[in-house]
């Protein structure tokens, strides 16, 4: 039954389970008031459920509540069909994955051997350990190499990444995380969120994710709960639907008066058809570039310059022109760089934040895919296609 | 038994000690009860002297450690390549037992209280000096940055900012320093310097004995100690007290 | 005193000890009979090192499971940090002396004594290493599916080594320098020479001392090498 003696694929196979709530109740000691109250709620294998409320609301708890880290008074859970209740605590717990907000490293443990803890005691054999460690190494961005160092060597951005690669170590299924880019600066936490998805969409497990932040949620939910004090949900549904219809005036107030302003997370920069800007490279001939620049059908009027990766470095400026060739130092900085997976508030923040017309926009890779603008994104939204988007977004969950 | 002229030589000085108001034997140990509340009524007075001397060791040579000890943390507070060796230094002072440094230091220093307080000090040095060092460690660098910022000098910073600071670890090193050294002391008597070791020697074998001279070192160190968590606590209105 | 120190007399001394550890010498108490010597000083040595062993590891097998087990659960800190002041307090002499007076002499009781001399450093030591880990780690070893004593052995005893290695080390040294005072209650040990200027003479007082400083140190030593030897290289980083 347990999928982690399943072999080792991150891709397609269904190694995840639904997880249900059915009256989840948490009492301390004899407080009248419940931490949790009759939580009833279904999370559909694959989906990222979010657990999002104000401070006490008792997210946290509902979230441990099925590891068994704190224990139900009342009510069941079942993953995957199966009872929480009938299930050892530490058996259960290695069949989940865990992220906190502090992480938790073990500091007198290589990364390497941090990553495979869970397997260690599942008993993996040490070849198929170090396999699934290198491969999740580079999932989740670092060098293979790192693996031998300790996590006082690495940044926080780091660990905090190394934190999930271990709660995916022995492919869970399902995974627990609580406020896990919380301590992060707001850079690193967009980018680690952006990455997090992507590992999502390969590995489709299912996540409950525990924030206090709406619009985290809104980005990383498939759907969300919304979550009053008292333990008791508000609203459960898709972001889009809390966004267009909250259910009352608690999810109202705590979504925010910008309402409007965060559909613009349920869209990504992918939906929008980007402008192309001529692309330029260091030491060619410049008359080369003049001559695309003068090219009847050019959207975008200004040269980016790239490297032989095709990642941009800069935009060309007339003076930049004026020599012979391409040279190796634009004039113009780069400005905000935006990745095609970013959600399209984060994009028009980065826009108005850098003051740039055009803003360059790579792939995971860091190669150029396209151009945007603030232009774009208001012709985008004005389209009849964006509506259509927006409309089945209540029905869907994110993809 | 040890040799028996080993025993010779303790009976001697015993018999000095005893030898004023009782003629052979002991009224009280002939019944071999474990605490004879008459003689120990009777003859209380007779450690006057050894807890007076006591508490003179003690005394000196924790403020001898102290002074020494804090003059080099200061000293490897801003050397820090000076810490690994100091540490080593006093770290092997710690370790030799006391009474064995009574008997090195015999041929230089000769016997008598001198030596038992070179001895006694030496003991408090490591660990007086190595909570003074955490202690101005542990200040928050915002903390001294601040002060930097509003023009205080160096040793201004030192001794209005850092030590002030330190002082929790600065406290418990003395306080663990003073119950130790008043334990300790009961062997000064091997090396000539009194204490509450002495009247213990003498009567080796009489429990009355034995127990008033124990529990007045324990009540001596519980003193020291709870006098100083509490001095701790007045001079640092800020924290609430951490155990050690 | 450096003048002292380098005088002849002291030099003598230091040079009267050598002889005495390595040649048998003339006693006058004795009459006749040498004292003295590598066999009788080696002899001493090694009781007073059995003793201070045997009492090391009754100390340990009260202490350290107690203290493990209140740290993990969090309990009794109270009662652990007050037994170790008051196990601080302890005048060895006292202890010894009433030891022998009141239940006896011998091994096995000198070696309860000092035991209950090695017993509160190592419980405190023990508790406040294991109870200090960090709270976070422990939770996600907790999460991630470590039964309790899992958590215990992997995490929390790793990671408290230095803290547990301090309270074994404190320890050593309080019986070391009790175990000196044994033929007060009747063992051998190398305080027979310390404290019986008498037979042994000067020299062999001194050589007495000189002997268990090295013994002391040793044992430190050993026990410090042990400490790094079983920490973490990841925690030593982290102190860096």
């Amino acid at each position: 039954m347990p999928a982690a003696e399943a072999t080792s694929q991150t891709q397609s196979e269904p190694g995840a389970s639904s997880v249900r709530y059915e009256g989840a109740t948490k009492r301390y000691g004899d407080s009248a008031k419940p931490a949790v109250d009759g939580l009833t709620l279904e999370v559909p294998a694959g989906e990222i459920c979010v657990l999002v409320g104000p401070s006490g609301c008792g997210k946290t708890t509902a979230m441990r509540l099925v590891n068994r880290t704190v224990d139900l008074t009342e009510g069941d859970i079942l993953v995957g069909g199966e009872s929480v209740r009938d299930r050892e605590p530490a058996r259960l717990r290695r069949e989940i994955g865990y992220v906190i907000q502090q992480i938790g490293l073990f500091p007198h443990r290589t990364i390497a051997e941090n990553i495979g803890a869970v397997p260690q005691l599942l008993g993996w054999k040490k070849e198929r350990t170090a396999a699934r460690t290198a491969e999740l190494l580079t999932l989740i961005g670092l060098d293979p190499e790192l693996g031998a160092r300790y996590p006082a060597q690495l940044s926080g951005g780091q660990q905090q990444r190394v934190g999930v690669a271990r709660a995916l170590a022995a492919d869970p299924l399902v995974m627990l995380m609580d406020e896990p880019f919380g301590a992060i600066d707001p850079i690193n936490r967009e980018r680690l969120q952006n990455e997090f998805l992507r590992l999502q969409a390969q590995v489709r497990k299912t996540v409950l994710f525990v924030t206090h932040d709406i619009d985290e949620a809104i980005k990383m939910g498939d759907r969300i709960a919304v979550m009053r004090e008292g333990g008791k949900v508000a609203q459960y549904a898709t972001p889009a639907e809390i966004l267009m219809s909250p259910a009352d005036e608690f999810v109202e107030d705590f979504v925010g008066a910008d309402r409007a302003l965060k559909r613009l997370a349920l869209m990504r920069v992918s939906d929008i058809d980007l402008w192309e800007a001529p692309l330029a490279h260091v030491g060619q001939a410049t008359a080369e570039v003049r001559a695309k620049l003068a090219a009847p059908d050019v959207e975008v009027a200004y040269p980016l310059l790239v490297d032989s990766e095709r990642r941009p470095l800069g935009w060309l400026s007339a003076r930049d022109l004026a020599a012979e060739t391409v040279p190796a130092r634009p004039d113009s900085p780069l400005g905000p760089v935006i990745e095609r997976d970013d959600v399209m508030r984060d994009a028009l923040a980065d826009l108005l934040q850098g003051a740039a017309q055009y803003a360059p926009v790579v792939d995971a890779a860091g190669r150029i895919a396209g151009v945007l603008s603030v232009e774009i994104i208001s012709e985008f939204l004005g389209s009849s296609r964006a509506k259509q988007e927006e409309r089945s977004a209540v029905e869907r969950p994110h993809d | 038994m040890t040799d028996p002229s080993l025993v010779a030589a303790v009976g001697e000085v015993g018999e000095g000690f005893f030898k004023e108001r009782s003629s052979d034997t002991l009224p009280c140990q002939a019944t071999d009860a474990l605490f004879c509340w008459d003689w120990a009524r009777e003859n209380i007075d007779r450690y006057g002297t050894p807890t007076v001397q006591h508490l003179e060791l003690v005394v000196i040579s924790v403020v001898l450690g102290f002074a020494v000890a804090f003059a080099l943390a200061l000293l490897a507070h801003r050397r820090r390549w000076l810490q690994p060796p100091l540490l080593a230094a006093t770290g092997v002072l710690y370790t030799i037992p006391s009474i064995a440094f009574f008997f090195l230091l015999l041929p230089v220093t000769g016997r008598g209280r001198d030596t038992a307080i070179i001895a006694l000090s030496a003991y408090t040095l490591q660990i007086i000096y190595r909570n003074t060092v955490i202690g101005l460690a542990n200040v928050p660098s915002s903390v001294k940055e601040a002060a930097r910022g509003m023009g205080l000098t160096e040793r201004q910073i030192l001794w209005k900012v850092e030590v002030p600071l330190a002082r929790p670890e600065i406290f418990a090193g003395l306080q663990i320093a003073t119950v130790s050294t008043v334990a300790i002391a009961t062997l000064a008597v091997f090396a000539g310097g009194g204490g509450l070791g002495a009247p213990i020697k003498a009567a080796i074998n009489f429990k009355t004995n034995i127990i008033i001279a124990g529990s007045i070192a324990i009540l001596m160190a519980v003193a020291f100690g709870l006098a100083l968590v509490t001095a701790q606590r007045l001079l640092t209105p800020w924290k609430r007290a951490e155990t050690t | 005193m450096i003048g002292a120190l380098l005088s002849s007399p002291a030099l003598a001394s230091i040079g009267g000890a050598i002889e005495f550890i390595f040649a048998p010498q003339d006693s006058s108490v004795t009459g006749g009979r040498q004292v003295g010597g590598f066999d009788q000083v080696v002899e001493l040595t090694l009781s007073q090192l059995e003793l201070t062993l045997l009492a090391l590891g009754l100390s340990l097998l009260v202490a350290l499971p107690l203290g493990l087990y209140l740290g993990h659960r969090g309990t009794g800190e109270l009662f652990a940090v007050v037994l170790g002041n008051v196990g601080r307090a302890i005048p060895e002499l006292a202890l010894i002396a009433f030891m022998a007076a009141a239940i006896g002499v011998g091994v096995l009781n000198l070696t309860i004594a000092l035991a209950v001399l090695g017993v509160p450093p190592i419980l405190a030591n023990t508790f406040v290493g294991i109870h200090q880990v960090d709270r976070a780690t422990v939770d996600a070893a907790r999460g991630m599916g470590m039964t309790e004593f899992e958590i215990l052995r992997k995490v929390e005893i790793p990671l408290a080594v230095p803290t547990l290695f301090a309270g074994v080390r404190g320890a050593t040294i309080a019986i070391v320098a009790t175990a000196t005072i044994a033929p007060l209650a009747g063992v051998e040990s190398l305080g027979d020479f310390i404290l019986g200027e008498n037979v042994y003479g000067s020299n062999g007082v001194l050589a007495g001392a000189i002997v268990v400083a090295l013994l002391a140190l040793t044992l430190e030593f050993a026990f410090a090498g042990l400490q790094r030897l079983l920490t973490s290289p990841g925690l030593k980083l982290r102190s860096a």
